[in-house]
């Protein structure tokens, strides 16, 4: 079937992960002439989304990127007074394919890096999102939801009249932060940690836990800097989508390299799945890659680290964990009912421990993300991995949700994502350039940072993902300058044609 | 603003390379055929808004942008798609073959109630004729769906398949909220969404 592939290119990507999807897409968008392909038959790499069944076959084969899997069944010990449905692992099965397990799941500030992007680029028309319905934290083993809203604010239960005056008062205090630079606060403070601030504002206990685990999401030692800028992210993105200022993509964080890739192939990128690479060589002037039985030669080659060849996966250094990861279904969700309206929604926790030196983020999803069948939870907890095995990693934060909080867990599965060092990637000796494979972070800043970094590598002089026309802004076989393909038309009548779109953009059209 | 219809419906053409979903997009869009426009680059998806019993219904009708070439069509794809053209061409017995496998990827991956209908196309080319009407017909029944022979370049049968397939999709969206449970979705992203920086914080004034 892949007889009729073209063999030269001027990029070929290896991995449809996040990062190297970006990548293609912005090359295929200036009209670069992209070919993408992956080892695996489905999308998004250790980015990708699975069903039950898949996932579960996934944990049972070990590879470089994601090892250390395991899954237990857990029967449920539902007793109550009306057991709805009580599942089993069979009904479970039956339901595989209505499951969308995520490896490597986050949510996104609604103003934040990828957004922007997406909004930029005009890729967000193939995503859907659901913004969260809650920011949690634990105060005395409690599960709270943090007020989000000004009329949050007013409403909540959880704090007390003066509590609320304080937190307003703080919070505006850090929204109006760095439009004055020789403000009191911001000399008194420059050097010292977020938490000093904090506590000189003399809020209470309450507040200080809403600040610095849901809002600000910082530790002891983050600086005053670093704690006003997060402080104002979350704040930045309040007020544009839904309640909270979080949003995540329906049916999962596997359909976000999908969305890249459908644009890439939109402006004539060719993808094939199913298609290992066996060695790649180089000469001064091309990249030659061997795949089943033939050669392909490109200018430039991206690649995943998950899917270098052997021979050349040493140059990059030695794959080590990166990510420890857990992924619990249940049939109750976690916390009481005033966080689970109406059967629950999308739900964000940051969790601490170790003194507050470690953290792990947890995202519940209910059926209204699309990514389990109704009367289901998926609890997906991340942390950055500090050894080989994930349960282990995970357990103090585990400990934390299940031990106090009633839960009934029928699957619970650990595994860990694995990458070389960015020291490995940054000092190979090849021309071609490795993707950093996923981080631990909130939103995909790392990640759009690290996909843009690449793309200037290729192209310096060239924009990053500028806005797609619009299907109607397209006409074919009309008079319009855009009818031909764009990247046909000589260097001048391109430009004027470049002008002519960009004087568009900045014209507001009604539609 | 004023919505300017009553439903949207999303559509999407599926089948094998070359068996002419983008002539068929193009015919029904835009009125045209053009066999030059062969790469499918830029395109997307189409919009056109028909109108079936006094309603207005907004088609946004999306191409497989080259994706199915080498069987490579992103799950994301299929994500809210409420009818299926499912395309093969009468002059390519392979392409007819493959309906099966087209089907198999829907069932994979498209909603479970998702409208489906077969589109045998070319049909202007009766001389280079490989697959009959009836087998065409035979295979419909067995997958339950509706059939037609289409020809994109002699316009045949375009503007009755979409409006079928949208009929019947627009019964069935009826049914579903005469009971009453419209199906609950998410957000999509629009830059008019974004407001000013000021958001919450900024207080009323009492003038």
């Amino acid at each position: 079937m892949s007889d009729d592939l073209p063999e030269e290119f001027d990029l070929i990507v290896i991995g449809t992960g996040f990062v190297e999807s970006c990548v293609a897409a912005a090359a295929s968008r200036i009209g670069k002439n992209v070919l993408h392909i992956d080892a695996n038959d489905y999308y998004g790499d250790v980015w990708s989304s699975f069903s039950l069944e898949a996932f579960i076959k996934l944990l049972e084969q070990p590879s470089n990127s994601l090892r250390n899997g395991s899954y237990t069944w857990h029967k449920s010990t539902e007793q109550e007074e009306q057991p709805v449905t009580s599942w089993t692992r069979e009904s479970l099965l039956e339901k595989s394919r209505r499951f969308s397990l995520d490896l490597s799941p986050r949510v996104a500030y609604c103003a934040g890096s990828l957004v922007q992007l997406l909004i930029q680029s005009n890729i967000c028309r193939y995503a859907e999102f659901r913004s969260l319905d809650h920011v949690c934290m634990l105060y005395n083993e409690e599960l709270v939801s943090v007020p989000c809203s000004r009329s949050d604010v007013f409403n909540t239960k959880t704090l007390t009249m003066v509590e609320k005056r304080l937190l307003m008062k703080f919070l505006t205090a850090c929204n109006d932060y760095g439009e004055d630079k020789c403000n009191e606060d911001s000399l008194a403070f420059r050097g010292r940690t977020f938490l000093e601030y904090l506590q000189a504002q003399r809020v209470t206990e309450k507040i200080a836990n809403c600040v610095m685990q849901a809002i600000a999401m910082c530790d002891a030692n983050t600086s005053f800097e670093t704690g006003m800028q997060r402080t104002q992210r979350f704040l930045g993105s309040l007020g544009r989508y839904g309640n909270t200022p979080f949003l995540f993509p329906m049916y999962g964080c596997g359909e976000l390299p999908q969305c890249f890739c459908r644009l890439c192939a939109v402006y004539g990128g060719i993808y094939c799945l199913k298609r290992s690479v066996d060695d790649i060589n180089w000469t001064d002037s091309e990249l030659l890659v061997s795949s089943a039985g033939k050669t392909l030669r490109a200018k430039h080659l991206v690649c995943a680290p998950s899917q270098l060849p052997a021979t050349l996966a040493t140059h990059f250094g030695e794959s080590e964990p990166r990510i420890s990861r857990g992924l619990f279904i249940t049939s109750k969700p976690l916390g009481n009912e005033e966080l689970n309206k109406g059967g629950g929604g999308v739900n964000l926790l940051r969790l601490l421990a170790a003194n507050g030196e470690r953290e792990a983020c947890l995202i519940q999803l209910s059926h209204y993300s699309g990514a389990c069948p109704e009367g289901l939870y998926i609890l997906h907890l991340t942390t950055p991995a500090i050894s080989a095995d994930p349960a282990a990693d995970l357990a103090d934060f585990a400990a934390q949700l299940f031990e106090t909080h009633a839960s009934q867990i029928l699957l619970s599965a650990y595994f860990t994502i694995a990458a070389p060092a960015a020291e490995g990637i940054a000092n190979a000796d090849t021309p071609i350039l490795c993707t950093a494979g996923p981080a631990y972070e909130q939103d995909y800043d790392a990640a759009i940072e690290n996909a843009r970094q690449i793309f200037s590598q290729l192209y310096a002089n060239e924009e990053f993902l500028p806005r797609a026309p619009d299907p109607e802004e397209i006409v074919v076989d009309g008079e319009d300058p855009s009818a031909l393909n764009e990247h046909s038309l000589p260097d001048d009548l391109r430009a004027q044609l470049q002008d002519l779109e960009q004087a568009a953009q900045h014209m507001d059209i009604a539609d | 603003m004023a919505k300017t219809y009553d439903y949207l419906f999303k559509l999407l053409l599926i089948g094998d390379s070359g068996v002419g979903k983008t002539c068929i997009l193009f015919r029904f869009s835009e009125d045209a055929f053009n066999t030059t426009f062969i790469s499918t680059i830029g395109i997307d998806f189409k919009i056109r808004t028909i109108e079936l019993d006094n309603k207005k219904i907004k088609l946004q009708i999306w191409d497989t942008a080259g994706q199915e070439r080498f069987r490579t069509i992103t799950t994301a794809y299929y994500r809210g798609a409420m009818g299926i053209m499912l395309v093969y061409d009468i002059t390519q017995e392979k392409s007819f073959e493959n309906i099966k496998n087209w089907i198999r990827n829907i069932e994979e991956n498209a909603a479970a109630d998702v409208e489906k209908m077969l589109l045998g196309n070319k049909c202007e080319l009766n001389d280079k004729r490989q697959v009959s009407k009836e087998r065409g017909e035979q295979l419909a029944i067995e997958y339950g769906i509706k059939f037609m022979e289409t020809s994109a370049k002699a316009s045949i049968n375009v503007e009755e398949a979409f409006l079928t397939l949208a009929s019947d999709i627009k019964a069935k969206t009826e049914k579903r909220m005469e009971a009453n449970n419209p199906p609950k979705g998410g957000h999509q992203l629009k830059l008019t969404e974004i407001r000013t920086k000021d958001s919450w914080l900024s207080r009323c004034s009492l003038l």
